[in-house]
């Protein structure tokens, strides 16, 4: 029986270690937080189905299980393949637009104004890739022209407010709202009457596929393999390229010297001058690559060649802008993190889109039920801070009083 | 002792607070190891330890910041729980933190009723709280604006604030966590002066306070702590300074530092005619000040806070922009070049506020340590970090600069004591490469032990030919360190004194004044 108690409180204290550690920290905290929201989402959907006649009350139960399921909720094992394919390929933007404002934050910036660098990305790589002719220069140089003008476009609009910030003083938060709508304006401007716009299926309000010029991303045969036999999906090597891009901004962050010099002005800016960096630069460097990183994600969505950009949004900012927020704190503002909170937050969608079509709950619900785990995801870091180390102190307390009273010679393993 | 006390009835202990057996750990260090201290009801109870000795942490516990792992908290002989500052409140318990909590855009009479904020029907009526601060402020001598901002006010006058607001919530238990630190000697006496007149009206009074001298000028006992342990409670009258600093270093401690004749050598420091703008009024706060320091020497800026020491500190050093002079070092103007260039150019800078320029509280102790040299060769390798160069070196100035810390290297800085910060930037200005050491308020906030450290090195780094610039506010520190000594009042170099033929009182006319007075009578003749 004594050996029982020292194996439990050894277990304990390992616990209460691997729990201390910073990262294991984070994670736990986004998946307490994820828990949160489905339990409160599930209440949702609860009280929904018994205060509506139209909906049974097994609806509740069975919406929560396609919600958990994501695309693999769909009906059969193709439908579920097409879903899941189409969900790596929409989580891409995500991922990029959630390392951009992850990036900013590590600066000590808030980049709200991903929703403007993705669209000035979209302007960039759609212009190149349906005016460079593929007959005369091979589509693969067109479309890494195009994702790199797309980038560089999203470059000069995150280094907007990021000059401002440095060189006026002026809060990046202002200027990047106001950037976004000059983005919304001038996109619109610019392709409205223009020759891009998709007349051959008489889409107006949205631009030519780039597959009209041949200009797609490489599939490596991924949409094939994900289709439900006869429709493929929209699947190609994009995510791959966000992931590795991931991979590099955390290397970057980590382990080179000037990502040390990015996050000591982001922790303390009077310091980081103190101790002679260039802070101003580093603010417009972050802005810039922040910038760089949403464009990219909308260069890559417009590129897959079979997308409906709308042209039209001068009264609509794209929400894929703004999501990159939730995705980056649910990520505790960790490259890596915010890969895996975008490719969740995705599949949630995918099953809400599911739960649509299987049960009385109509697209709104879902709609709703995925803000409220976004919403969720705003308390990541109060649960990290707050919530976790006071369990851990409360353990420490307990391991403390526990060996002192099972062992009076003294536990002395702290 | 007044009568009061002697009226406390038998059944009630004469102790207000004992804290029995607290023991607090934190990751890899214990900070606190089956302390115990009584406080008895109107005393001045001092706590004196070393650096990272547990001192704040055991006070954050009878204020709610932390819980005790094991041991028990009694007031008035009964055990109580105080989960949070509020339950503290709850106690009469009042505390001013090391480092002070005002919202710096609120008025002190704002920042006094915060979270006890009076209303009448939910809206805020401050007509009474304004009239009862005003009274507080007068019975006790504080002597505050109430309208004034706390942005725009002293130092000592912001830690007078953080008094009031403990008196306005009728607490009778007050903590000072290093309140001494950043006050000027003047301030102090009134400090002391403050203090002496609350015990008197019955407030019992916990102060933290490395100065010895000031224990023995204020307090009744003293509680000695020693790396996390207890190690005795004694009556200031029956002791002594010497006493008490062998108990807290478990060592002797030596006050005066031995130096040799200063060997002096080329000009590192050369600045002329140097003018600083201050931020707020457009006035000038440094006026054509000239200094050199020489290869091998210290000089020393004595003077009162506040008269354009900081920011002559910062211009030379190139944190603010001089708005005319001449700065020049090791031969080479910069005047106009940036921070980087000075410190690759031989200059190392132990800045004023360290939680505000000299650390980056939430990097660990390693990158604090490496935070102007992580681009030099030796710790980086074509942009990349090498991780394991900067561990080792860092490993190296922990030991060598005996940095105390939970998890070495590892520690994020922000959890590290106040003094043990302060010894970080100590290590890493001292070995980095540097002609000029420009420090300021270099041992503030450190212990005897670790003073007589820091006052070696610098005589040591004198030795081997570095210029010295030290800027105080403690005429015993100029006194004991310095080969020559600057005057600065008002903007202006009044002064200059060999310290073998000045006395500490020479030095006090001369700051508060007198010396620009002579000049300009002088002149006017
Ligand atoms: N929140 C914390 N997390 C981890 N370690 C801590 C924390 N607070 C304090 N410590 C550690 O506990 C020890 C005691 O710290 P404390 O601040 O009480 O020292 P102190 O006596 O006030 O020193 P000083 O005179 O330098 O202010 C230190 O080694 C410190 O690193
Ligand atoms: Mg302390």
């Amino acid at each position: 029986m004594k050996k029982d108690i020292k194996e439990k409180t050894s277990f304990g204290v390992w616990l209460k270690k691997f729990v201390s550690r910073p990262g294991v920290k984070s994670v736990i905290s986004s998946l307490i937080c994820i828990l949160g929201g489905f339990v409160v989402g599930f209440l949702v959907l609860l009280i929904l189905s018994i205060s509506s006649e139209d909906i049974d009350f097994a609806d509740s139960f069975r919406g929560l299980f396609i919600i958990l399921g994501g695309p693999f909720s769909a009906g059969n094992r193709g439908d579920a393949l097409y879903q899941f394919g189409n969900m790596l390929f929409n989580c891409t933007p995500l991922i990029m637009t959630g390392l951009s404002v992850a990036l900013a934050f590590k600066t000590g910036l808030f980049n709200i104004g991903a929703p403007g660098q993705y669209l000035m990305g979209a302007m960039g790589s759609l212009i190149v890739a349906l005016s460079i002719p593929t007959s005369v220069i091979p589509p693969i140089l067109v479309w890494l022209l195009a994702l790199l003008v797309g980038i560089a476009g999203g470059m000069i609009w995150g280094m907007i407010p990021g000059l401002f910030k440095s060189l006026l003083g002026v809060n990046e938060v202002i200027v990047c709202i106001m950037t976004n709508w000059i983005a919304a304006n001038i996109v619109s401007w610019v392709f409205s009457g223009s020759q891009f716009i998709n007349v051959a299926e008489t889409k107006m309000n949205f631009i030519k596929k780039t597959s009209v010029n041949n200009v797609m991303t490489p599939t490596l045969g991924l949409d094939k393999l994900f289709s439900d036999g006869s429709l493929t999906s929209y699947m190609d090597i994009g995510i791959f390229i966000a992931i590795a891009i991931a991979v590099v901004l955390y290397i970057m962050l980590n382990k080179t010297t000037f990502g040390f010099e990015l996050k000591a002005c982001g922790f303390n800016k009077n310091a980081s001058k103190y101790a002679g960096m260039n802070e101003k630069r580093n603010i417009m460097l972050s802005m810039a690559i922040a910038g760089g990183l949403a464009a990219c994600g909308a260069a890559l969505w417009c590129l897959n060649g079979h997308q409906d950009f709308k042209w039209e949004v001068y009264q609509s900012l794209p929400d894929v802008g703004f999501n990159g927020i939730p995705a980056a704190l649910l990520g505790g503002c960790n490259p890596i993190g915010t890969v895996i909170s975008a490719i969740f937050l995705r599949y949630i969608n995918a099953g809400g889109s599911n739960l649509v079509g299987q049960t009385a709950f109509n697209e709104y619900v879902s709609q709703l039920i995925i803000a409220i785990i976004i919403y969720f995801a705003g308390f990541a870091k109060f649960i990290k801070d707050v919530v976790i180390d006071k369990w851990i102190a409360e353990r420490r307390k307990k391991s403390a009083a526990a060996p002192a009273k099972n062992k009076p010679d003294g536990g002395k393993e702290d | 002792m007044s009568e009061e006390i002697n009226a406390v009835p038998e059944n009630r202990s004469d102790y207000v607070i004992e804290m029995r057996h607290i023991t607090k750990r934190f990751p890899g260090i214990v900070a606190n190891d089956d302390v115990t201290l009584c406080l008895k009801r109107g005393e001045i109870h001092a706590l004196l330890g070393e650096n990272g000795a547990g001192k704040s942490t055991l006070m954050s516990i009878l204020f709610g910041l932390y819980q005790p792992d094991e041991g028990e908290i009694l007031k008035d002989g009964k055990t109580v729980r105080i989960n949070d500052p509020n339950d503290a409140n709850a106690l009469g318990i009042g505390m001013v933190h090391q480092h002070f909590k005002l919202v710096d855009v609120f008025s002190v009479l704002d920042n006094i009723i915060l979270g006890v904020e009076p209303n009448r029907f939910g809206f805020l009526s401050k007509k009474q709280a304004r009239e009862r601060v005003i009274a507080l402020s007068e019975s006790y001598g504080l002597n505050v604006d109430p309208d004034a901002l706390v942005e725009d006010i002293t130092v000592g006058m912001q830690q007078r604030t953080e008094i009031l607001k403990m008196l306005y919530r009728n607490n009778d238990i007050l903590i000072f966590d290093e309140p001494t630190a950043v006050l000027t000697p003047q301030e102090i006496t009134e400090l002391m002066d403050i203090m002496r007149g609350l015990a008197k009206e019955g407030k019992s009074i916990l102060f933290i306070t490395h100065k010895l001298n000031e224990i023995m000028a204020v307090a009744d006992r003293c509680t000695v702590l020693r790396k996390g342990k207890y190690i005795a409670t004694v009556n200031i009258a029956d002791t002594n300074r010497e006493e008490l600093s062998d108990m807290m270093v478990g060592r002797h401690v030596s006050f005066v530092t031995e130096k040799s004749p200063a060997n002096v050598g080329d000009t590192v420091l050369e600045v002329r005619d140097l003018c600083v703008k201050s931020k707020l009024h457009k006035k000038n706060v440094v006026n054509g000040v000239s200094l050199d320091v020489h290869a091998g020497e210290i000089v020393s800026i004595a003077g009162i806070d506040g008269n354009g020491q900081s920011e002559l500190v910062q211009a030379i050093t190139g944190l603010e922009k001089p708005s005319s002079g001449s700065i020049t070092l090791c031969g080479k103007d910069v005047t106009y070049q940036g921070i980087r260039y000075r410190n690759t150019h031989g200059m190392s800078h132990v800045p004023e506020d360290r939680h505000k320029h000299g650390l980056i509280l939430d990097y660990d102790l390693k990158d604090n340590l490496v935070l102007q040299r992580y681009f030099e060769p030796e710790f980086q390798k074509k942009g990349f970090i090498r991780s394991d160069e900067v561990k080792k070196y860092a490993d190296r100035l922990i030991e060598e600069y005996d940095i105390r810390s939970g998890q070495g290297a590892a520690t994020t800085v922000r959890s590290m004591s106040g003094g043990n910060q302060q010894k970080a930037i100590i290590a890493r200005e001292f070995d980095r490469e540097h002609e000029l050491l420009v420090a300021m308020q270099p041992t503030r906030g450190l212990d005897v032990g670790a003073i007589e450290n820091i006052h070696r090195d610098i005589v040591r780094s004198r030795d081997s030919g570095v210029g010295v610039l030290l800027v105080s506010f403690e005429l015993d520190e100029v006194m004991n360190l310095a080969d020559r000594i600057l005057v600065m009042y008002e903007g202006e170099i009044v002064g200059e004194f060999d310290p073998k033929k000045t006395t500490p009182q020479e030095l006090g006319l001369y700051m508060a004044g007198a010396g620009r007075k002579n000049a300009k009578e002088e002149s006017a003749e």
